[in-house]
């Protein structure tokens, strides 16, 4: 039987419900890194708008002037990040040589965000080996994790480089060669959809990257029976075998994702100042957001196991273990990677 | 000198061309009386040749001597010679970037040579012609040529030149040239410069600056391939319209009195969209958009902001004179030919996405219009006081848009699309906010080529200058602005003024001199920055010590002292910037009362203390008057802290880095 992938990525939030404790672990992570820069965001604002008559005014509506005048006045506050940012966003796109620029919240911020790259590879271990567990809890979490962090480590680190590669030589590069014909169009609605091609196509190698990434580490935690070799050429052949199965759960997740972002725009619930909500609940709502988005992630990475297990399973495939009897006494920590499979196929 | 490839024609194109018969009916077509006595009037047929992308052109010149001393020489502008080669003074300036940051100048050559040059009995003049350089003495720079006259031209005498010319267009790059069938034709003959008292004021093309000119008459006739017809656009009225006798070409014939320049534009793919401009006590006005089929569903939004412009301008500084305004919105790919102004003539910019609370092509249209009056009828020296038209402009540009639209809001562009982010962006200030990053580099005291970069000089001339004159206006009420800018307008309305006498007529609109705010502003790069440094309010206490009691020294208060009541209240203002300014300050106590007070603030700080009710807050500036203040927001200070904003705008800021830790690890 073949499932589709809204069964696989419906299936996987299933899963991601049955071990909120995965969502809870990430955005403990999450929030351990982000409480590195509340305290000098927090002094920083605080020293400015607290006496400030101008403060007062903006407990609920930005102001551009104080965006403006904040960058002017204090650029070793973030340096360049704003516009890094925004020139994510334009057609010309952002060069790596831009990062010398950024100073102090902004620097500290894109530190972070490598931080937080590699205790992603640490935390993808523990979600993928704890989703095969029948009985898991987060002391499974962190011993998977750190079981598979080496290995996880190099493949984070090395799809860290081809993304870093593809955003560069399918979008930057097309874009500076592309410049001059994109000018001699005729219309700026071509020139859009020059760059609508070129957004495409670094988004679809992002995804394909990303599938690979991810097919070779559910793999990995799956087919422990293998050699690394092997398991990681089975990773990739896994993707290349069901690449339909795996781009829709990727896309449902996205749709997903975006979903909760437009539900969190449109409610809005940071403006309106003290009237909508006070701060304590913002606080609480804007955290119940994130463990929302971050069950949903888990969700996806629950789906892609789904999507990637055959049911029922051939000879020498993979598929999720079955309930562990009641009675069966708790599996054992495993100290090696190479342990013999629990449940094989 | 003249190229030695450059062919003679024949002579006697003078009488030739005096003997057309059309010349007859000149008068009786279109805009012809003039508004001012002409200085330099021109006759021009042109051919264009789509294939070469040149123009082939007959110009009679007919120059009259104002000033008080002959004239031996005459000086011609031939601005096309910019983009001839890499060595003019424009390239280098520009460095080979367009106007717009980011844009480079594209490696396509343009040029204008002058074919033939006679006076009206057929003195030839081209051998005495001579490129010059007077501005930086670039000999590689051919914008500027200078030819002697076998006689000087008296006092009030009036000389006749014919002059063959050929020029060559570049893809569209700073203003000018061709992008495929688009073509926008500026500063594509050779045009006489000004002759001042003192000599010839006759500068070459620089990357910043372009427009000097005397007013006088224009008859221009232009023949195109047969595809533009009806595609056409120029400065003035169209007096003529007629196809070839072939079929395969299209004549037009474009007349207007009393202007400085002629610009002309064709393109088969423009949308043509008429409308009419009425308002009692202002001048009727047809105008035309030429738009592009894809911002087709802009042109009201083009035509809307047309019309606040002539009601906006018209009511401040005097009905626009002239009948027509003609609008071009330049294809994709010729950006660098928008948001320029050419007598009656503009060009505005519209772009593919462009949601309503973002004001764009409003903005552009309205200040290119108002160009129509600050570089148009009042021709200030734009390259030697380039305020005077871009920085008046912006200032009035702000307030038109500020009147008939209301804020400006960010937009956030995501891949060439502009989405609103739903935040306010006022005029003026956050409209000029660009001037603050160099307040302090630069000040108004040289040509345009001066400024130590192209970001001063837009800084300065525009943004600078509209908030010095927002500021004066608040200053001295904005019925006194108005009547210092009539006043202004009307004295030099088709005359060439220049900084002091736009002072002069502040000062008699005024009824007092006003010289200093210009000394500290205009022509200072002092900072300006007031700040509420201490704001405190402590409750009042009974004096310790010894006091006189029925004649007796006795320790504590007499009775009237022992009970005191209210609070003490103290308040330093310091002056950060080296600018002063007189300033006000508002103080605001518990249960509503205010307090408000002046300072001259020439001292570097000035304390207030108050008994009374408690104090809230103390504002320096508090009606935003003095909007060249670099810093606003230490214009305020609250006694007690208010710690809610910083509270949720850490809030805010911490959610969103969770969020972009997530969105930046969930790639890989």
């Amino acid at each position: 039987m073949r499932r589709n992938s809204l069964a696989c990525f419906g299936r996987g939030l299933a899963l991601a419900l049955s071990k909120p404790y995965l969502a809870v672990s990430l955005w403990l992570i999450q929030l351990l890194l982000t409480a590195v820069l509340i305290l000098p965001i927090s002094n920083f604002l605080h020293d400015l708008l607290d006496y400030s008559v101008a403060g007062s005014r903006m407990v609920a509506n930005p102001d551009f002037g104080l965006w403006e005048t904040l960058q002017r006045e204090h650029p070793d506050i973030l340096g360049n990040l704003p516009d890094l940012a925004a020139g994510l966003l334009t057609t010309e796109g952002v060069r790596f040589s831009q990062l010398a620029d950024l100073r102090g919240i902004g620097a500290a911020a894109v530190s972070l965000a490598f931080l937080a790259v590699v205790l992603h590879a640490f935390a993808l271990g523990g979600v993928f080996g704890t989703l095969r567990e029948p009985k898991a809890s987060l002391v499974t979490f962190g011993r998977e994790g750190m079981r598979r962090f080496p290995a996880f480590l190099i493949f984070t680190l090395a799809t860290l480089a081809a993304v870093g590669l593809a955003y560069r030589w399918i979008y930057l590069e097309t874009g500076e060669a592309l410049r001059d014909r994109v000018q001699a169009l005729d219309t700026e609605g071509k020139a859009l959809a020059v760059t609508g091609v070129r957004l495409a196509a670094l988004l679809l190698a992002l995804a394909a990257i990303k599938l690979l990434a991810d097919s070779v580490r559910a793999t990995w935690v799956a087919r422990p029976d293998l050699p690394p070799v092997s398991r990681f050429f089975a990773g990739i052949a896994a993707a290349l075998g069901r690449p339909i199965r795996l781009l829709g759960v990727l896309v449902w997740y996205t749709l997903t994702t975006a979903f909760l972002y437009l539900v969190w725009l449109w409610a809005d619930p940071s403006a309106g100042g003290e009237a909508r909500f006070a701060l304590v609940p913002l606080i609480l709502t804007q955290q119940v957001f994130v463990f929302v988005r971050l069950l949903v992630k888990v969700g996806y990475y629950a789906g892609i196991s789904e999507a990637l297990t055959r049911v029922p399973s051939p000879e020498y495939s993979y598929v999720a273990p079955a309930p562990a009897p009641e009675s069966a006494p708790p599996a054992e920590p495993r100290t090696d990677d190479e342990g013999p499979v629990q449940n094989p196929a | 000198m003249v190229s030695a490839k450059t062919p003679r024609r024949r002579p006697g194109f003078f009488d030739i061309l005096l003997a057309v018969p059309m010349l007859t009916a000149v008068a009786a077509l279109g805009q012809t009386s003039p508004l001012t006595p002409p200085i330099a009037s021109y006759e021009i047929s042109c051919r264009l040749d789509t294939d070469r992308r040149t123009i082939e052109g007959t110009e009679l010149l007919t120059w009259t001597n104002r000033t008080s001393r002959p004239a031996e020489t005459l000086q011609f502008h031939l601005y096309l010679n910019a983009f001839r080669n890499q060595l003019s003074t424009l390239w280098k300036e520009s460095r080979g970037e367009g106007r717009r940051r980011g844009e480079r100048i594209p490696e396509s050559w343009g040029s204008v040579e002058i074919l033939r040059m006679t006076l009206q009995d057929n003195t030839d003049l081209l051998p005495t012609l001579a490129y010059i350089a007077p501005d930086d003495g670039n000999r590689e720079d051919r914008t500027v040529a200078e030819v002697r006259l076998p006689r000087p031209v008296a006092s009030g005498q009036t000389v006749s030149v014919a002059i063959d010319f050929r020029s060559r267009l570049p893809r569209v790059s700073r203003r000018t040239g061709w992008k495929g069938p688009f073509y926008m034709v500026v500063q594509w003959f050779p045009k006489v410069g000004v002759l001042e008292e003192a000599g010839w004021n006759c500068h070459q093309f620089h990357a910043w600056s372009e427009f000097f000119s005397d007013f006088g008459d224009y008859d221009v006739s232009m023949d195109l391939p047969v595809r533009y017809r009806g595609k056409v656009g120029a400065t003035g009225k169209q007096v003529e319209e007629r196809v070839s006798t072939s079929g395969d070409r299209v004549i037009y014939r474009f007349r207007q009195a009393s202007v400085h320049d002629f610009a002309w534009t064709a393109d088969p793919g423009y949308v043509v969209v008429k409308d009419h401009f009425h308002e009692a006590g202002l001048h009727d006005v047809d105008i035309t958009l030429l738009v592009q089929p894809e911002h087709a569903s802009q042109a009201e939004r083009y035509l809307r902001a047309a019309r606040a412009a002539l009601s906006g301008y018209g009511r401040v500084l005097g009905a626009y004179p002239y009948d027509t305004l003609t609008i071009v919105d330049p294809p994709w790919g010729a950006r660098q030919a928008g948001g320029m102004e050419y007598p009656t003539l503009i060009t505005g910019g519209a772009s593919y996405s462009a949601p309503r609370s973002v004001h764009t092509p409003e903005g552009v249209t309205v200040h290119e219009f108002g160009h129509q009056f600050f570089y148009g009828l009042l021709a200030s020296n734009e390259f030697e006081e380039p305020y005077l038209d871009e920085g008046f402009n912006t200032y009035m540009t702000d307030r038109v848009l500020a009147a008939a639209y209301g804020p400006n809001h960010v937009n956030l562009s995501i891949f060439g699309l502009k989405f609103p982010l739903g935040i306010d962006m006022h005029y003026p200030v956050d409209a000029n906010r660009r001037f603050f990053e160099v307040s302090t580099r630069d000040i108004h005291a040289g040509p345009s080529w001066k400024y130590i970069d192209s970001r001063s000089y837009a800084a300065m001339s525009y943004s600078h200058t509209a908030l010095a004159l927002a500021t004066l206006e608040r200053l001295l009420t904005t019925p006194v602005m108005d009547r210092a800018l009539r006043l202004y307008a009307d004295r030099w309305r088709f005359r060439h003024p220049k900084i002091a006498d736009f002072i002069a007529a502040v000062n008699d609109a005024a009824g007092k001199d006003w010289t200093w705010y210009f000394d500290r502003t205009f022509f200072s790069s002092n900072e300006v920055d007031y700040a509420v440094e201490e704001a405190t309010s402590v409750r009042a206490k009974a004096p310790k010590g010894l006091f006189e009691k029925e004649g007796k020294l006795e320790e504590g208060p007499p009775p009237d002292l022992a009970r005191p009541r209210g609070w003490t209240s103290v308040v330093t203002v310091t002056r950060r910037g080296a600018a002063a300014l007189p300033v006000e300050v508002l103080l605001r106590f518990e249960g509503g009362k205010t307090w408000r007070g002046s300072w001259d603030g020439e001292a570097r700080w000035t304390r207030f203390t108050v008994t009374g009710p408690r104090l809230v807050e103390a504002v320096v500036d508090p009606d935003e008057k003095i909007l060249l203040d670099t810093d606003r927001f230490n214009n305020g200070r609250r006694v007690e802290k208010d710690p809610r904003a910083a509270a949720r705008w850490t809030s805010r800021s911490v959610f969103w880095v969770q969020n972009l830790l997530d969105f930046l690890t969930v790639a890989w």
